[in-house]
Order: structure tokens, then C-alpha cells, then sequence
């Protein structure tokens, strides 16, 4: 995001930005590029499936309203079912990226039964 | 506005907040307090729906992270060290490390993953606050003004380009976003509950306190907090010392706004000033207790010795100096999952000093400079080191 531009006093001073954004650690951007892009849709989709789970918590009252939506607190099962909830869907979106990998591609691959 | 007695299950808990907010409704709030989906205790919940959830999945994401994939990482580094003849539990550097760690895919993944969840929780955080900049920046400028704790913010200081750096690769750092403070309190939530628990209500800062080393006399007038943050140690003290004056300081002016803003806001009147820690501008020997608060790792090492020779000049003879922060031994040389963790979290965490802070023995240099540590207490918190020092 580009600097804030206000002309209130913000009390903030010039940084030394960090080369991070920068960082490949994947030998291809595009690579790199690939992990980011999924974070950030894991980001979205857990937030609309948040989202759709205060829905249905208050479908069970009486009338819906987005400002019902906004100030819905959940109880401490509900946070506890949805954080265990959470887990589960990084474990299922995220989980393949720490497997370890031993199975070799291409020329490498094993010959199956019917000898392909 | 939200029934927060809902929000506690038992009579007991459901009793305790009430006189709390019954508390803290006794300090009038700022017409321009923003608090736009009520608070949950004393955090104030984040503006929107979605940013709360994008700032949950990320937390939820780190800890997998840590658990996991860090796992699957320290596996494969041992095995790669194992297969080159090396014993994982021998110290090496950190060049002969990375040369076997980063030849390995799975462990960059890691690396990437980590870093990229990181990016989210900063990214996130920043566009919500930048977008609703206005209604923001009034809310501070109005609270700036109002007590019962004091703000001295000090907008034509020299702020060295060491205090400038992107820590935590938090966008702007400590001074370079006018709300820094707001940025890095939601953000560090995550940072705690993966390393040692929930904190949103302050837990560990409180636990912190009330375990603070106290003068041998028992006087405890005046308490110093250095790079206070977003002043939830400062705030922490001042609960457990309510009769005494305590000041939080911070080279990041809005740092210093938005801890000031927030304590005053949860009706604690703690102080805080905009000062670097090695030239506070307190009087000699004027605190009881000098502390800090996993500080002095955000500092070159030359910095932490000015900085104890300032708290030796502050601390009142008899008073006690508490600095928390990661326990070292003044070697770089370390076990290899070990030293990968660090490196991790130096380069990729942009924790730019922290080699430094780690190239000298902390506790060491303070026993060298006019202090003497106090023998049989523990360190306040799981990975610190034992610094429990009276003034002599």
C-alpha cells in the first residue's frame, strides 16, 4: 500500500523498508507467487465461511440483520467448534504442503503392475 | 451494543466483568471513540467482520505452521545433516547450516509459507486502517488530549535509523505508519498464542507483572517500562502498582499515541513518552523499577549497553532493573534446528538485530555495570533469560 497521504499529524517518520517482498524461496517466482496466492485464498474463504457461520448461528433466532451479523459474539462452544473447525480446513487446503515428498517424477517413477 | 455479560459463562466471571466495565464506564470516553463492534473485555473488536476473520485464519494458519510445518522442516534438516555425516546435536554456523538447510525444498516451502501468512496479517490489518484513515487519525487526536495518563510526544526528535527497520516485517515498522500501534497490537496476537498463549486480554503482560521483582524496601513510587510498544506491559505495571506514577516510552511517536489512547481508553493512567530507552530524559535515580519488555533483541548490541548504563542512571540505588528478553550465551554457534530458527528468525522476520543482541552475554554486561543480580528468582517467562538485577 502506498503511504498514507493526510493532513492530520500522524507522528510517523521515514522507514527502511524490508527487501522480504522480494524473497524466492521456491527457485521460481511464479512458484513463490503460487503460495502466496493461496494463503490469500485461504484467507478469503475462511472469512466468508466465518462469516456464512454467524449467519447461521443467528438464523436460529428470530430476524436477521446485518447489524446482528456485525455484533454476533460467539459463545465459548461455538468459538471452540469453530477454531477446531479452522483447523481442519487448513489442515485439508494447507495440509499437502508438508508432506515431505519421496516419490521421484517422470523417468524415476515406478512401473505399475501392467508394466506402464 | 454487545451484552458482554453474555459473553461469560459462569456467575463468578460474569460478576468479575461487570465490575470491570463498571470500572472502566467511570472514565469518561472520547465523543470520537471509535469502537464500531464493541469490545471483548479490553480489546476493542476490529471495525468489520471480515477483517476479524482474515486476522483469525492467519492466526489459526501460524500456529499450523509452527507445528507442522516446522516439524516436517527440523525432520528433514537432521535427515540431510545425517546423510552428510554431521550429528545434528553438534554446534555449527550459520553458513554451514543454511548451506544444508536451504538446498532443501520442502524447508524453503516452510519458509515461504511463513512468510507469505505474515505478509496477510500485516497487509490486512494496514489497508483496513488505512482506509478508514480519517475517522482513525480523529479518534488519536482526540484522545491525545485526555487523560488520566500523560502523553509527550516529541515530533521534531532524531529518531536513529536503527529504531527504523520493518521488524516483524510489520509495513513501516515501529515510527513509519501512524498506526503502527494498531497494526502491531492486533497483529502480535498471533505472535503469543503460538509461542505462549492467548494474550488478547493482556494474560501474559498481566502474569508478567505480577510477578515483577520488587526493591528489597518494598518502595515503589515511580516504574519505568523502555520500548513499551503498544503499552500493554506499561498498562500491566500500572494495574498491579495502581499508586504508582509509571511511564512507558517509545521511539515510535505512534506507538506512544496508540498505547496512551488504549490504556486511557480501559481506564488505566499510565504515562508515556516518546524516548529512545538510552537517553530517556528522567531525572537520576528517579524509578524504583526499571523494566523492558522483549526490547532490547530490536537494538544493535552497542545499543544495549548504552541502554543499561541509562537504566543505571535512572534506577535509584536499591531500586531493581527487570529488562525481559530471550536468554543468550554471547556465542552464534548453536545446533543446527536451533540456529535455523534463529536465522529464520532474523532474515525472514527482518529481526534485524537480533544476531547482534545475541553476539553478547545480556546478563553479563549488566553485572558489569553497576548492578547486582538478585540470586533464587526465575526468569518471568518460558526462553528469558535470568535478569533480576538491584541497583548498587
Amino acid at each position: 500500500m502506498a503511504k498514507l497521504k493526510t493532513d492530520r499529524p500522524t507522528y510517523a517518520v521515514d522507514a527502511i523498508p524490508s527487501d522480504i517482498k522480494d524473497a524466492v524461496f521456491l527457485g521460481n517466482p511464479m512458484l513463490d507467487n503460487l503460495v502466496s496466492s493461496m494463503i490469500a485464498m485461504g484467507t478469503e474463504l475462511w472469512a466468508t465461511k466465518r462469516r456464512l457461520k454467524v449467519v447461521e448461528a443467528l438464523m436460529a433466532e428470530k430476524g436477521v440483520t446485518n447489524e446482528m451479523i456485525e455484533q454476533f459474539v460467539p459463545s465459548e462452544a461455538q468459538t471452540a467448534a469453530w477454531e477446531a473447525d479452522r483447523d481442519r480446513f487448513i489442515d485439508l487446503t494447507f495440509g499437502p504442503l508438508a508432506n515431505p515428498g519421496t516419490t521421484g517424477m517422470s523417468a524415476d517413477f515406478p512401473k505399475r503392475g501392467n508394466g506402464v | 451494543m454487545i451484552d458482554r455479560r453474555a459473553l461469560f459463562g459462569t456467575a463468578a466471571g460474569a460478576a468479575a466483568m461487570t465490575a470491570f466495565f463498571r470500572e472502566r464506564a467511570a472514565f469518561a470516553k472520547s465523543p470520537t471513540d471509535v469502537e464500531l463492534r464493541g469490545s471483548i473485555g479490553r480489546m476493542e473488536r476490529l471495525g468489520t467482520l471480515d477483517l476479524e476473520s482474515q486476522q483469525d485464519f492467519t492466526l489459526g494458519f501460524r500456529v499450523w505452521q509452527a507445528r507442522d510445518m516446522r516439524r516436517t522442516s527440523a525432520m528433514l534438516l537432521d535427515q540431510a545433516l545425517v546423510e552428510q555425516g554431521i550429528d545434528p546435536k553438534a554446534s555449527m554456523t550459520y553458513a554451514e547450516m543454511l548451506k544444508i538447510a536451504e538446498a532443501n525444498p520442502q524447508i524453503n516451502l516452510a519458509s515461504r509459507t511463513w512468510l507469505s501468512n505474515q505478509q496477510v496479517t500485516w497487509k490486512t490489518l494496514q489497508d483496513y486502517f488505512h482506509a478508514n484513515a480519517d475517522m482513525y487519525l480523529a479518534e488519536m487526536e482526540a484522545a491525545d488530549k485526555v487523560g488520566p495518563g500523560a502523553l509527550e510526544l516529541h515530533p521534531d526528535m532524531n529518531v536513529p535509523e536503527y529504531t527504523r527497520h520493518e521488524i516483524h516485517i510489520q509495513p513501516g515498522g515501529y515510527v513509519g505508519d501512524p498506526f503502527a500501534g494498531h497494526i502491531f497490537h492486533y497483529g502480535t496476537n498471533s505472535f503469543y498464542i503460538s509461542v505462549l498463549g492467548h494474550n488478547e486480554q493482556d494474560q501474559i503482560h498481566k502474569k508478567v507483572a505480577a510477578g515483577m521483582t520488587t526493591p528489597a524496601d518494598g518502595k515503589v513510587k515511580r516504574i519505568l517500562d523502555m520500548g513499551c510498544g503498544c503499552g500493554q506491559m506499561t498498562a500491566a505495571l500500572k494495574e498491579r502498582f495502581p499508586d504508582a506514577e509509571v511511564w512507558g516510552i517509545d521511539i515510535g511517536g505512534p506507538m506512544v499515541r496508540y498505547s496512551h489512547m488504549r490504556a486511557n481508553d480501559i481506564g488505566i493512567g499510565a504515562n508515556f513518552r516518546q524516548a529512545l530507552a538510552e537517553e530517556t530524559g528522567f531525572p537520576d535515580g528517579y524509578f524504583d523499577i526499571v523494566t523492558s519488555y522483549i526490547m532490547h533483541h530490536e537494538v544493535p548490541a552497542e545499543k544495549t549497553i548504552e541502554i543499561i548504563n541509562e537504566a543505571h542512571r535512572v534506577t535509584r540505588p536499591g531500586g531493581v532493573y527487570v529488562p525481559l528478553d530471550f536468554a543468550t550465551t554471547g556465542k552464534l554457534e548453536a545446533p543446527p534446528a536451533r540456529l535455523h530458527a534463529m536465522w529464520w528468525d532474523h532474515r525472514w522476520n527482518n529481526e534485524v538485530w537480533s544476531v547482534s543482541y545475541r553476539s553478547i552475554n545480556f546478563t553479563d554486561e549488566i553485572a558489569k555495570r553497576g548492578f547486582k543480580a538478585i540470586d533464587g528468582l526465575k526468569p518471568l517467562a518460558p526462553q528469558f533469560g535470568e535478569r533480576n538485577f538491584v541497583r548498587v
